[in-house]
């Protein structure tokens, strides 16, 4: 072990911030069906169809459900996916 | 709706062997959604309210976010809505899909609900059915005509994303 003092990183707050991973919801909304969105999220993030149906469940009965987490650009990829099968998403900090 | 008979009624959209969907909807109905389609291809960069819900917010509270964020998004989803409008067209007289065809009309199809459902303002309460007389009745027809062709649709590409494992 080094007998030197270690050297102390600061860190900014968006450095900190950055490594918060962020997470993907999509919202209720009343237009799309319910099997819609079902198969939308099997087909983009590969759930079983018993996942699928949960998270869509979710959507419906508590209005939002996390649907995948990774950092900014993925979370940024996964919600342009989405918005491309015209689900309503969004991506936030996971707090 | 249904009743006795419906057990010998033909499901518009079925997986056939070769992996291809057959794609059985009346003609005038296929003519008339492509129609609409090649109008909404035409709007798309457009910027009309009736789009909003084709190019949601991605950030909630950051607009600062998510004004860099629509930069790149934005000419993507309009080109793939493109992209996927073509492909309907040049399907639109076959009885049988492939599997991008088929998602092609999903797609569009939902799109043109989005557009439509914007416009009547559907909310969650709607019984999605309005008197002959209401000005807004042919479009509320489309809107759950475009409902029945979307759910067949993903019928059969559930089915079969989910018998292949």
């Amino acid at each position: 072990m080094s007998s030197t003092a270690p050297i102390e990183v600061e860190l900014t707050d968006s450095d900190v911030s950055e490594e918060r991973p962020y997470i993907v919801l999509v919202w209720n909304d009343p237009i799309n069906l319910m099997p819609y969105v079902t198969y939308v999220l099997q087909k983009l993030f590969g759930y079983s169809v018993e996942e699928a149906t949960k998270l869509m469940l979710d959507v419906h009965e508590k209005g939002r459900a996390v649907v995948s987490n990774g950092t900014r650009s993925e979370a940024e990829r996964d919600v342009h996916r989405l918005h491309a099968h015209g689900l309503w998403a969004t991506l936030e900090q996971d707090k | 709706m249904s009743g006795f008979f419906d057990r010998f009624r033909r499901r518009p959209v079925v997986r056939q062997d070769d992996g291809t969907f057959s794609f059985d909807f009346n003609q005038d109905l296929k003519d008339a959604i492509v129609g609409f389609a090649g109008q909404l291809g035409e709007g798309l960069g457009s910027d009309s309210p009736d789009l909003k819900r084709l190019f949601p917010t991605a950030y909630a509270d950051d607009p600062e976010k998510d004004a860099g964020f629509q930069i790149f998004s934005r000419d993507e989803l309009i080109e793939g809505r493109r992209e996927s409008i073509e492909l309907m067209m040049r399907s639109a007289h076959s009885d049988t899909l492939t599997f991008d065809e088929l998602n092609a009309w999903m797609r569009t199809c939902n799109d043109l609900r989005l557009v439509l459902g914007t416009r009547l303002e559907i909310s969650e309460d709607d019984n999605e059915e309005l008197p002959p007389e209401d000005p807004n009745a042919p479009m509320m027809d489309l809107y759950r005509i475009l409902g029945y062709v979307v759910s067949e649709i993903v019928d059969a590409l559930m089915s079969a994303h989910n018998s292949d494992f």
